[in-house]
């Protein structure tokens, strides 16, 4: 893991600008800090030595002045800052997952906790670890150099310490590896049980097993305390040490200073100047490791999400446009191409199909014309019914053959429906009218439950609202097919949880669709086989052939 | 000149929900349920804590004399003097470096260890405290959730004690010190430092406020922003399938700009604290020259003014850590309130029940399993999901489905006859008993709930299921989760029952999960099942499954399921529509 990683600039440039922003203020605090040492060391020796101090006062106080603005900028560019890379960031990652085939995504599981804790754990990092890196990296030499121009062996001092304080640290942290990685394991082990027990309080308590749990929960509270304790003790003490590093540095400066002050080799400001300019080539290091810690998940994050925004080099081969050998071709129930129906807008050629990290493909050489009109699929589970609709669909990129198809609405058997209100839910994937939503819900047969509801197309489903039955869903994910404006419909099993009387209804749905769109259903149900155009009959692996029935 | 100190997080590691528990939870044995006494911080804690203030505010103190005194070793020492006469000062100057490090070092370790005792302390007080209370008092839905925010919570007003109380300590004790010795040097100068002290508290108070006036909303777009990102990252292939991953995108633009509005209102606290503090500093070393100024060369000596001058400029250093603390503190409020509000709560059940079972006359299986439930009403205390008054029997063995839309009083129906919320009228008597009368423990045992969040621990499969009764043998286990139609899943695992699942261990299909909370409850052999929408976040198939091998695998037994969905009930003998005006007796939805 790297302290900082220069392609989030160059592949996402919407960060550069709150980075360098970041980084300007630290640069100007840099020169402010430095020039208050002159001031400061102005106004003591003015003071001192009896002269005027208005000068050196009226500086330090335009000087603070900056510093304050300064400071008050690095607080709220900071937190726009983290922000603003850390949303920009969780959006290009959902913007191109969801651009992305469901092969080339991570699982739901990982892509959510990418996307939410990881993207979140970026914002400390820009806001604080970044401009703690940027003073690190350039009060330390600003420092020096200024040092060197005022009081060149107190310059040479700090040069040649400085330099430790990382040696020292990457010491400590490589000696200590082994024991705090074992601790930090067993650590998070002892904390994660609180969660856990608490977590399962309600099944914990349900069979009387609560009050059990309280005695378990005194012990591993004690046994975590200790561990982590342990692991303070190392962290606090290698602070602690790089501390002492720092100071005895700096009085190493002083004591020279010192000495050359009382032999009368040295006038009282350059002394003054220097001890007060050597501390602040020591802290801003010290600084960069303290917030560290609070920075390593965010600096993680972001090599994961850019990882992941990296174009991705397609681990299956491309889709292909080369036609398929003809053994192959044998199955296929298009004998040429140039017999193709001109309406077909949806073509499939020679399309193989296996998931990620099975032996065997679920769908092997599959070719097929789909008509205006309805084609229903059918075959025995494990066919590959639903892959072929999600091939369609371009949710999944075919192994080896190419998919021609426009753009599709898919009615999973499990379709998508947010805890929102009936509309929200309707008008996904479509912009429609309450008129055209109401016109709709006419069609599958919703209108009078609708209409029944007290805040009608306002009124909220899911888990805090009304509960739909699985008709009543089907009906309405329909509905919400037809009301997107896509040439293709695909349909898995949407009668599947129907009655006869709604079944009938959605029956009739579909086959008004079909009238004007490419409609492909997967169905069990012979009623639906009998308005159908085009019949697909998928068989089990390894035949995998296609036989198909035109009615 | 300043120094940024970040202290470690009182719990290093965090509250990962990867790791697994070390014990496993069944293998304890059922101690008697004895809560402690509730006890936040004891007298021993309040001394560890001032000890810790005191520790820190020498440490903070001895960086101001560090800086103070180096100003003082340089100007005198440009006045020539015997090197002798520096050596007092030389001294001094090393013991306050020495001593700065020490002290913090001395002091973080007091202030952890303190802290760490109390959040033990404080997390086996607050789940005694929420046993009386679950499950009818953690709400509906997301009990798990709710209670994640509730250990988060305890960490957060722990965290407050390193990160507020011990700075607040550590820089009024540094900040006293510096106006005695000011004092002692110049009065004036006394004054100075006293003023900037008073000012410093000001400003933190005033930061504070701000800080708090946008905590709320920015905790809610942020909780806004995680549901959204979950929900969009979890469903991809979903909204792919529907053509609305514009709209989804879209969602989540508007919680960033509803999070980016709330945050850069928050930032306004910290903004105004630091750069005040900044002027504080600057106006403090101004009004410290002007006051000194007259005095030097006569009652100030040179050295001394140089010390005076530098003063301020060392205390607005020791200051800069306070707007973290500020920040801290408005978090720790904020988890205090939420605690008290939950954990303040008066239990659902009042626990006088005395009578127990007479195992003789009941069931062979030594518990009642009829429910007979006359003119009974129920309600939340401040809600108005109110239900009856309702009539309602169930014999032995017979299977009972309750539907109705949300809000009709399925779950306080089911709350009511699990034992988990009082009736407020009417009747309910298990077998031969009046349920009120009868022991609260020997009641509840008569019914295995599930809902549709079972918790799997993270632990083996045995111990995951042991937990429902301790003495079931392996392949009773085994026949349960063959029974809940795990037979093949189980079949398949290698390690068998050692198998480790729950976080950190096997994953487990939502599927699978619903099953072993099913097993689970036929491993517990109580007579009553009661199943609160326990297929609610399954899809259709699944869910038909499930609820197919459920209604198998409990024949004999009773089982009154309720649900928000009307489908998916052919195996139950009866069932009950809430919302119809016929639904028993003389039931309504309320």
């Amino acid at each position: 893991m790297r302290p900082f990683d220069p392609r989030l600039l160059t592949q996402v440039p919407a960060t550069r600008r709150p980075v360098v922003a970041l980084g300007a203020i630290g640069v100007v605090q840099g020169l402010a800090t430095i020039g208050l040492a002159f001031a400061l060391t102005n106004l003591v020796v003015a003071v001192v030595e009896g002269r005027e101090v208005v000068t050196p006062g009226s500086w330090l106080v335009g000087l603070f002045t900056v510093r304050a603005l300064l400071a008050v900028a690095n607080e709220l560019v900071g937190s726009w800052a983290g922000l603003r890379v850390s949303t920009v960031l969780r959006e290009r990652l959902i913007a191109a997952w969801m651009e992305r085939d469901a092969d080339s995504r991570p699982e739901a599981g990982r892509a959510q906790a990418l996307a939410t804790q990881g993207m979140t754990s970026i914002e400390p990092y820009v806001a604080r670890y970044l401009p703690a890196l940027v003073s690190g990296a350039f009060l330390p030499l600003l420092a020096i150099g200024t040092l060197l121009l005022v009081d060149w062996p107190s310059a040479l001092i700090v040069a040649l310490t400085v330099p430790l304080l990382p040696v020292f640290a990457a010491l400590i942290g490589h000696t200590t590896e082994k024991s705090t990685q074992r601790r930090w394991q067993s650590l998070s082990a002892l904390s994660g049980h609180f969660l856990d027990v608490m977590r399962g309080l309600p099944t914990l308590s349900s069979y009387g097993r609560a009050e059990a749990q309280v005695e378990t929960i005194a012990t591993v509270s004690r046994r975590h305390r200790l561990a982590t304790m342990q692991t303070l003790r190392l962290a606090f003490m290698s602070a602690a040490a790089l501390e002492l590093l720092a100071t005895i540095s700096v009085a190493l400066v002083a004591v020279t200073v010192g000495i050359r002050l009382a032999n009368g080799a040295m006038p009282l400001d350059t002394a003054m100047l220097a001890i007060l300019l050597a501390p602040e080539a020591y802290w801003p290091i010290r600084r960069v490791g303290a917030e560290f810690h609070a920075a390593a998940d965010g600096a993680v994050a972001i090599g994961d999400v850019i990882n992941e925004l990296a174009p991705t080099t397609p681990t299956v081969p491309t889709v292909t446009h080369s036609r398929p050998n003809t053994a192959d071709r044998a199955f296929s129930p298009v004998q040429d191409a140039e017999m193709r129906d001109p309406r077909c807008s949806v073509v499939v050629e020679g399309v193989t199909y296996g998931y990620p990290g099975a032996a065997t493909d679920v769908l092997s050489h599959l070719s097929l014309e789909l008509p205006i009109g309805l084609t229903v699929v059918t075959g025995p589970s494990g066919a590959g019914k639903s892959t072929l609709l999600e091939l369609l669909a371009g949710l999944r990129r075919p192994s080896a053959g190419t998919v021609t198809a426009p753009r599709s609405h898919l009615v999973t058997q499990r379709p998508f429906l947010a805890s929102g209100t009936v509309r929200d839910n309707l008008t996904l994937g479509n912009d429609s009218t309450d008129d055209e939503l109401w016109d709709m819900l006419r069609e599958v047969g919703l209108e009078g439950m609708v209409a029944a509801f007290e805040q009608g197309l306002d009124t909220r489903l899911g888990d805090d609202g009304f509960g739909l039955s699985a008709g009543q869903r089907a009906r309405l994910t329909l509905a919400r097919a037809a009301l997107s404006n896509a040439p293709m419909v695909l349909l898995d099993e949407p009668t599947a949880h129907l009655d006869e009387e709604s079944a009938a209804l959605a029956h009739h749905m579909i086959q008004r669709l079909a009238a004007l769109r490419t409609v492909v259903a997967v169905t069990h149900r012979p009623e639906l086989l009998t308005l159908a155009d085009k019949h697909v009959q998928l068989v089990l692996h390894p035949t995998t052939a296609l036989a198909e029935v035109s009615s | 000149m300043t120094t940024a100190e970040t202290r470690t997080v009182t719990t290093a590691g965090g509250e990962s929900r990867q790791a697994p528990a070390v014990d496993s939870v069944v293998t304890q044995t059922v101690a008697p349920g004895i809560a402690p006494a509730p006890e936040g911080t004891g007298i021993r804690g309040i001394r560890a804590v001032l000890d810790a203030g005191l520790l820190g505010g020498v440490a903070t103190a001895s960086g101001i004399a560090l800086t103070a005194t180096s100003g003082w070793l340089i100007v005198r020492a440009s006045e020539r003097p015997v090197i002798l006469l520096l050596m007092t000062a030389i001294v001094a100057v090393r013991t306050f470096g020495m001593a700065r490090p020490v002290f913090r070092y001395w002091e973080r370790l007091r202030s952890h260890d303190v802290a760490l005792t109390d959040l033990a302390d404080r997390r086996t007080t607050a789940y005694a405290r929420l046993i009386p209370l679950t499950p009818a008092r953690l709400g509906r839905r997301g009990r798990a959730d709710l209670l994640t925010g509730v250990v988060d919570d305890l960490s957060d007003v722990v965290d407050a004690q390193v990160r507020v109380t011990v700075p607040i300590l550590s820089t009024i004790v540094a900040s006293v010190l510096a106006v005695i010795v000011a004092a002692l040097l110049s009065p004036s100068a006394g004054l100075v430092v006293a003023a900037m002290a008073i000012v410093t508290a000001a400003i933190f108070v005033l930061g504070w406020q701000l800080e708090t006036r946008s905590q709320q909303t920015l905790l809610a777009a942020r909780a806004e922003v995680a549901r959204v990102t979950a929900l969009v990252a979890g469903n991809a292939s979903e909204l792919q399938a529907i053509g609305a991953e514009g709209q989804a995108q879209s969602w989540l633009v508007t919680a960033h700009a509803d999070l980016r509005w709330a945050a850069g209102r928050q930032s306004h606290g910290r903004a105004a604290a630091a750069g005040l503090l900044l002027l504080l500093t600057a106006a403090g070393t101004i009004a410290m020259t002007a006051a000194i100024l007259p005095g030097v060369g006569t009652t100030i000596s040179a050295p001394v003014a140089a010390l005076l001058v530098l003063m301020p400029i060392a205390l607005g250093d020791a200051f800069s850590t306070l707007p973290d603390a500020m920040r801290a503190l408005a978090r720790s409020r904020a988890s205090a309130v939420r605690l008290h509000a939950m954990l303040d709560q008066q239990p659902a059940v009042r626990a006088t029940g005395v009578l127990s079972l007479d195992t003789q006359t009941d069931t062979p299986s030594g518990m009642p399993s009829r429910l007979l439930v006359t003119d009974l009403t129920a309600a939340w205390a401040g809600t108005a999901s109110d239900v009856g008054p309702l009539d309602l029997e169930v014999q032995r063995g017979q299977h009972l489905a309750i539907t109705g839309p949300n809000g009709c009083g399925k779950s306080t129906l089911l709350a009511v006859l699990a034992r988990h919320l009082d009736p407020t009228g009417g009747g309910y008597r298990l077998g031969n008993h009046d349920a009120l009368q009868l022991e609260l423990g020997q009641a509840r045992q008569v019914f295995a709930v599930l809902d549709d969040e079972p918790h799997l621990f993270a632990s083996t499969l045995r111990a995951n299921l042991q937990l429902a009764r301790p003495v079931t043998t392996d392949p009773e286990l085994i026949e349960a989760m063959t029974s809940a139609g795990l037979g093949r899943w189980f079949a398949d695992l290698a390690q068998g029952l050692d198998t480790v699942i729950g976080s950190g261990g096997r994953g487990v299909s939502g599927g699978e999960r619903a099953r072993l909370g099913l097993a689970r409850c036929l491993v517990s052999e109580r007579p009553v099942l009661l199943l609160d929408e326990p297929v609610a976040h399954l899809d259709h198939t699944t869910a038909e499954a499930v609820l197919g091998d459920l209604t198998r695998s409990t024949t004999g037994r009773s089982v009154i399921m309720v649900s928000h969905r009307p489908d998916g009930l052919a195996g139950f003998d009866r069932v009950i529509d809430l919302s119809s005006p016929q639904a028993s007796g003389h039931g309504e939805c309320g």
